[in-house]
C-alpha cells in the first residue's frame, strides 16, 4: 500500500467516524428535548424582537 | 425593510418578482423548443434554433428562476429562523441587480453561440466571475445574519442553506477553471477523461446543491408554517441532512457510466447513489409523518397540496435517479428521452410545485394582503400537475421504446433499425410532450395572474390604510 492509499483510507476512516459522532450526538436520549426544540420555535419566529428588543435566546457575545 | 416586522422584506419582493419573470421566459423558451423538436421547421438560424435556446431554457429555469427564488427565501427564511435582521439590505439590493444582469448576460451570450459546452456550465468566463461576485454577496449577507443569530439552534433548514452556499461555491469555482482565449472564449483547465469527471462532478451536485438542498430548506420550513404542525422529527432531519451531505459528491461520475474513466470511480458512483435513496426519503418520511392527523389538509388547504406533491415527486425522483445510477439500467436508457422525462419530473414536480407553495405563502405575508383567489391557485395546482406528468410519462415511454430500438439486433449481429427509424417512432410522444408543455405553462399564466392581483391589492390596501 503506496503512501497516497494509505492517506486516502485515512481520510475515509476519519469522515466515517465523524459522522458516526454526529449520529451518536443527534439521537442521543440526553439531548433529545433539545434536538427537537428547534422545531417548536420556529413556528413563533415572525417577530425578530420580543418585548425586551431581543427575539429568542441571545448568543452573541456581549 | 419592511419596518412593522423588522424583516428586510422589501429584497424579498424583489427577488420573488424577478424569479417569476425569468421562470416565465424559462417556460416560454422550453415550449418553444419542446415545439421546434416535433416540428423542426421552427428552427429558424442562427439564434432560435434548438442548439441556441436549449441552454437558455435550462440557465433560465435553474438559474434564473431557481436560483431566483432560493435567494428570496433564504432571505426570509433565515431573518426568521435567526430572528434576526437581514445584516445588509443594501448589500442584497446589489445581489438582486447584479442577479438579473448575469441572467440577462446568460441569455444574450447563450443566443450569441458563446458557451463552453459543459451542461450547466455553459457561460464564458466574464459571466462567470460575475456569477462568483454575487455568489460571495449572497453568502457573506446570509451567512454574517446566522453568524449574528438570536436563537442558540439551528433549524434544519438552516443547514440545508449553509451547505447550498458552501457547495455551490466549490463546485463553481473548481468546474470553471479556465483558460481564457479571447474575451468570449475559454478552454477549460482540465482534459479528456479528467475534464469529463470533473464536469459530472459538478453537473449532479448542481443537482445536489441548487435542486435538492434549497427545495428542502423551503419544504422544511413551508410545510409547518402552511399545517400550522411541527415538523415530524427535527433529529432525523439532521441525521439526512449530513448523510445527504456526506454520500452526494461522491455520486457524479454515474453520468459517465460506460466511458473511459476509471471503474472503480463508476462503481463508487453507482453504490454512493443507491445509499443516496436513504436519506432523500428520510426527508420523505418526514414529510409525510408531519402530516399525521393532518391529511384533511390535502382537501382543505391548497398550499398542504403542492408541498406534499411536491415532496413526493421528490421521493419518486429519488428512486428514479439511483436506479437510472446502476450500470444495466443506464446501459438502456442514457441517450434517450427517458432523461429529460426524469429531469422535468424533479424540476416541474419537485422543485417547482414547492417553490410555489412558497411563493403563494409568502407573498401575502410580506405584501400584508390575503390571496387573490384560492380556486384560481387550485387550478394551477391541477394545470401544473397534469402538464408534467404528460411530460414526463410520455417521454419515459418514449425512452424506453428508443432504447429498445435501438439496442435490437439481427441474428448476426448487425443493428436491426437505423437511427433515422428511431427517430420517426417518436414524433408522437414528442407532440405529446409539447401539449404537456402548454398546459403547464396555462397553468403558469394562471400563478402569475394570481400573483399579480394580489400584490396590487396588497399595495392599493397599503395605500387606503395610510391615506
Amino acid at each position: 500500500m503506496d503512501a497516497a492509499s494509505v492517506y486516502y483510507l485515512g481520510v475515509t476512516v476519519i469522515l466515517f467516524l465523524v459522522f458516526a459522532a454526529i449520529v451518536a450526538r443527534v439521537y442521543s436520549g440526553k439531548r433529545k428535548a433539545k434536538g427537537e426544540e428547534p422545531k417548536y420555535r420556529m413556528m413563533e419566529d415572525e417577530k425578530p424582537h420580543e418585548a425586551n428588543g431581543k427575539g429568542g435566546r441571545d448568543v452573541r457575545r456581549k | 425593510m419592511n419596518q412593522q416586522e423588522g424583516y428586510a422584506d422589501d429584497i424579498v419582493k424583489g427577488f420573488i418578482i424577478w424569479s417569476m419573470v425569468w421562470g416565465l421566459v424559462a417556460v416560454l423558451v422550453g415550449v418553444l423548443i419542446s415545439f421546434q423538436i416535433a416540428f423542426p421547421q421552427l428552427n429558424l438560424p442562427p439564434y432560435l434554433t434548438y442548439g441556441r435556446l436549449r441552454p437558455i431554457h435550462t440557465n433560465a429555469g435553474i438559474f434564473g428562476w431557481g436560483i431566483g427564488s432560493f435567494m428570496a427565501f433564504f432571505i426570509y427564511i433565515t431573518q426568521r429562523l435567526t430572528r434576526t435582521p437581514l445584516w445588509s439590505p443594501g448589500l442584497a439590493r446589489v445581489q438582486l441587480w447584479l442577479f438579473n444582469v448575469v441572467i440577462a448576460l446568460a441569455a444574450v451570450t447563450l443566443a450569441l453561440g458563446m458557451n463552453r459546452s459543459k451542461e450547466y456550465a455553459e457561460l464564458e468566463w466574464p459571466v462567470a466571475i460575475l456569477v462568483v461576485v454575487l455568489w460571495v454577496i449572497f453568502s457573506v449577507n446570509i451567512v454574517m445574519t446566522i453568524v449574528k443569530r438570536r436563537e442558540e439552534q439551528m433549524y434544519i433548514s438552516l443547514w440545508y442553506i449553509l451547505a447550498t452556499l458552501v457547495g455551490v461555491a466549490v463546485l463553481y469555482l473548481v468546474n470553471n477553471a479556465a483558460i481564457p482565449v479571447s474575451l468570449t472564449k475559454s478552454y477549460s483547465a482540465y482534459a479528456g477523461a479528467n475534464d469529463a469527471n470533473v464536469q459530472w462532478w459538478y453537473g449532479h451536485n448542481a443537482v445536489a446543491m441548487v435542486l435538492t438542498t434549497p427545495p428542502l430548506a423551503i419544504f422544511y420550513y413551508f410545510l409547518p408554517k402552511t399545517t400550522g404542525v411541527p415538523i415530524y422529527s427535527h433529529r432525523m432531519g439532521v441525521i439526512a441532512f449530513w448523510s445527504l451531505i456526506f454520500m452526494y459528491l461522491w455520486t457524479g461520475a454515474h453520468h459517465l457510466l460506460w466511458a473511459p474513466v476509471p471503474d472503480w470511480v463508476q462503481t463508487l458512483a453507482m453504490g454512493f447513489s443507491v445509499m443516496l435513496i436513504a436519506p432523500s426519503w428520510a426527508a420523505v418520511f418526514n414529510g409525510y409523518f408531519s402530516m399525521n392527523g393532518q391529511w384533511h389538509q390535502m382537501r382543505d388547504n391548497y398550499l398542504v397540496k403542492f408541498l406534499i406533491f411536491g415532496i413526493t415527486f421528490y421521493g419518486m425522483q429519488t428512486l428514479q435517479g439511483p436506479s437510472q445510477a446502476v450500470r444495466t439500467f443506464s446501459a438502456f436508457i442514457h441517450f434517450t428521452d427517458w432523461v429529460p422525462g426524469h429531469v422535468h419530473m424533479g424540476t416541474l414536480g419537485w422543485v417547482s410545485l414547492v417553490l410555489f407553495a412558497a411563493i403563494y405563502y409568502t407573498v401575502p405575508k410580506v405584501y400584508q394582503t390575503e390571496i387573490y383567489s384560492i380556486p384560481l391557485a387550485n387550478l394551477h395546482f391541477w394545470l401544473a400537475l397534469t402538464g408534467q406528468l404528460i411530460f414526463s410519462i410520455s417521454m419515459w415511454i418514449a425512452g424506453v421504446q428508443q432504447a429498445a430500438m435501438l439496442n435490437a439486433t439481427n441474428p448476426d449481429g448487425s443493428l436491426h433499425y437505423s437511427f433515422m427509424e428511431t427517430l420517426i417512432e417518436l414524433y408522437p410522444y414528442w407532440h405529446m410532450r409539447a401539449a404537456g408543455g402548454l398546459i403547464y405553462l396555462a397553468g403558469l399564466a394562471f400563478f402569475l395572474y394570481n400573483i399579480f392581483k394580489t400584490i396590487t391589492g396588497g399595495k392599493a390596501r397599503a395605500a387606503a390604510q395610510r391615506a
